[in-house]
């Protein structure tokens, strides 16, 4: 678990857009995502208890969001259909009124658990994102990225092993060199 | 892991589920999802009753006080998907979500309902004071199919979608309906002013994939989808001659054939009930305006006589005991009534019935499971029906996404593929019903209303309606 050292996380100062209206040249996922916000050895039984457990690392670390709404929202969108993308891993995601900014978490779990894959297999690493109501282009993007990242064999088994103070800089590390200049 | 052995389970995305009760309601609806491959849990105080239905089935069990927190925890219900709280109490039953909702957060609550002093009072159950998904009333659900088989006399079942704007009608092909003898594809020429889509033929028990050629036959069992407005044009299609029930006989005057009668007062049809407890009898009286209120025991042939009951058009049987139902309309059939409508509690029964003239068997447990697996498919289910004694199926699932993101919107009818045995009968677009041609292209937010001969293709018409990744 990682204890915060941002004491005020609220509105998450590394993003470079925050306030403006502007829409950012490439969002990137060291822009949503914060070290407060990854976590290795998270226990769940369930995708059930898998979403309640995303829902409570967001409120955690933004105590202004709804941890009831962020649930809903996650659970809705794998009722329309699963966010697994095979290999154990999976990008829940959805979509919350009051944010103002899109908001990533990266959790890896103890033990794989069952979150209806179209390979049937149990998913362990997990990348959950939060968008505002109005985002529309630049988080399909970024989750194009974070799908084709993960899909690499190498890269996975990379997440799976390192250490939880280590996950934040390698995800952010591939993604820059992922994304377009 | 044993569960997805089995044949049905192939691709089904397991539920966990926590039933609480294994009474009436859930003992029945446990066996049918333990069926289906879900995760199921039974909690109840009867420690014997729970023993037997272990035995039975591939369940967990959990003895205790179905609404107290440590035996929810014991049940699994941190971790479960939805919850039945289908005890015979209601309060347990509610204190039951209260707990599911506030200390498990859990998804999906269904539960059992019976007093109407609650049900009358539908602010009580709103996401802020009990918040529930759906409230299982079997009693209320197998009134409301009865009255749609007296609307529609004639059909052997009738089912709603999209709430009632569109139907699933089966019927059995009469020799004298004009249709009958002729292709499908003839069906526009023959009713050019009715437009509706043959989702299943049914002949001596084996099901038949219409298709444009295919040719009605007398005696086969017809399931066809349309607008509530049109079915009556099918059925004479069917049938050769409209049917109307003027008259109608009720036995037993309890929640079902009480408020079937009630329902009854502002139509046309004149009602008849019987009931042998001189008490309810009297009180059924005094709530009904018009019906005649008999008191006796509707499988005395004298009374029946004596009533002149082979005049009129429909018996409907509906006591709590099986036996009498099943006696008191085997005994109208043979007085000359058309048609007999029996309530039977007990599966085994319902099979046996077809063999004694009775024309249709209504089961509490066939009624309401639909309701109930509406909540448990994958997708955006609005309404499940399981027919055919569950083998077949019929769902309304709900159409999400763009052309991007989903499999289905943007394409033409023709285009989708469907497995074998799937066919789509209509598409509910907010108010308007349009019947399934090839031509019709999905939209965003359609209803979209499927009729599956086996219910083991549902893990690929889920699949179907599934959304992509990129859908927010």
């Amino acid at each position: 678990m990682h204890a915060s050292n941002d004491p005020a996380p609220q509105g998450s100062g590394s993003d470079p857009q925050d306030g403006s209206n502007s829409v950012p040249k490439s969002l990137r996922v060291r822009d949503l995502l914060a070290p407060t916000r990854v976590q290795a050895g998270l226990e769940a039984s369930s995708k059930k208890s898998l979403l309640d457990r995303i829902a409570s690392e967001f409120h955690d670390d933004r105590p202004d969001l709804d941890e009831r709404d962020i649930f809903q929202t996650l659970l809705r969108r794998e009722q329309l259909g699963s966010t697994a993308l095979g290999h154990g891993v999976a990008l829940p995601h959805g979509r919350l009124p009051d944010l103002d900014h899109p908001l990533g978490a990266l959790l890896r779990l103890a033990e794989p658990t069952d979150f209806d894959a179209i390979d049937e297999q149990p998913v362990s690493l997990v990348f959950a994102l939060l968008v505002p109501d109005e985002e529309n282009e630049q988080h399909l993007n970024i989750l194009a990225r974070l799908a084709r990242m993960l899909d690499d064999p190498t890269f996975r088994q990379e997440l799976l092993e390192a250490p939880e103070e280590e996950l934040f800089d390698r995800l952010v590390a591939k993604d820059d060199q992922l994304a377009e200049p | 892991m044993l569960a997805s052995l089995s044949a049905t389970a192939v691709g089904v995305a397991i539920v966990k589920i926590a039933i609480l009760g294994a009474g009436q309601v859930g003992a029945p609806v446990a066996e049918q999802l333990a069926l289906e491959g879900h995760d199921i849990t039974v909690v109840d105080r009867d420690e014997e009753r729970l023993g037997q239905l272990g035995e039975r089935l591939d369940i967990q069990t959990v003895g205790g006080h179905a609404s107290y927190p440590d035996v929810l925890e014991r049940a699994g219900l941190g971790a479960a998907d939805m919850v039945l709280a289908v005890t015979g109490v209601d309060e347990v039953n509610m204190v039951a979500w209260h707990m599911a909702e506030t200390l498990f957060h859990t998804p999906t609550k269904l539960a059992r309902l019976r007093a109407p002093q609650y049900l009358t009072h539908p602010e009580l159950f709103n996401r802020e004071a009990i918040p529930v998904d759906y409230i299982i009333s079997p009693e209320q659900v197998v009134t409301e199919s009865i009255h749609r088989l007296i609307q529609h006399p004639g059909a052997l079942q009738v089912v709603d979608f999209a709430e009632g704007r569109v139907r699933l009608v089966g019927v059995r092909a009469d020799r004298d309906g004009p249709l009958v003898g002729h292709q499908l594809q003839e069906l526009g020429h023959q009713m050019p002013k009715v437009d509706t889509r043959v989702a299943a033929i049914y002949r001596r028990g084996e099901a038949i994939i219409p298709e444009g050629p295919t040719v009605i036959e007398e005696g086969d069992e017809v399931f066809f989808i349309a607008a509530r407005e049109h079915i009556g044009g099918v059925l004479t299609s069917l049938r050769g001659k409209e049917e109307t029930v003027r008259g109608i006989v009720i036995v037993g005057g309890g929640k079902i054939g009480s408020s079937l009668a009630q329902a009854l007062e502002r139509s046309a049809v004149q009602v008849k009930l019987i009931d042998n407890n001189a008490e309810r009898a009297a009180q059924v009286a005094g709530d009904l305006k018009h019906a005649l209120v008999l008191h006796g025991n509707g499988a005395d042939e004298e009374l029946l006589r004596e009533e002149n009951i082979g005049a009129m058009d429909m018996f409907v049987a509906v006591t709590n005991d099986d036996e009498a139902n099943i006696l008191s309309s085997m005994l109208a059939k043979q007085m000359g009534l058309q048609r007999a409508v029996t309530l039977i509690n007990r599966g085994a029964y319902v099979d046996l019935v077809q063999q004694t003239g009775i024309d249709v068997a209504v089961s509490p447990h066939q009624a309401t499971i639909g309701r109930i697996l509406a909540h448990v498919r994958r997708g955006d289910v609005a309404m499940v029906h399981s027919l055919r004694r569950g083998a077949a199926e019929a769902i309304e699932v709900l159409a999400h996404g763009d052309a991007a993101t989903s499999k289905v919107i943007g394409r033409r009818l023709d285009e989708i593929g469907l497995p074998r045995g799937v066919t789509i009968g209509a598409i509910v677009r907010g108010e308007q019903v349009l019947v399934a041609h090839r031509h019709v292209v999905i939209e965003p937010e359609d209803h979209v209303v499927l009729f599956l001969v086996d219910k083991r293709r549902i893990p690929q018409v889920e699949k179907l309606f599934q959304v992509g990744l990129e859908f927010f």
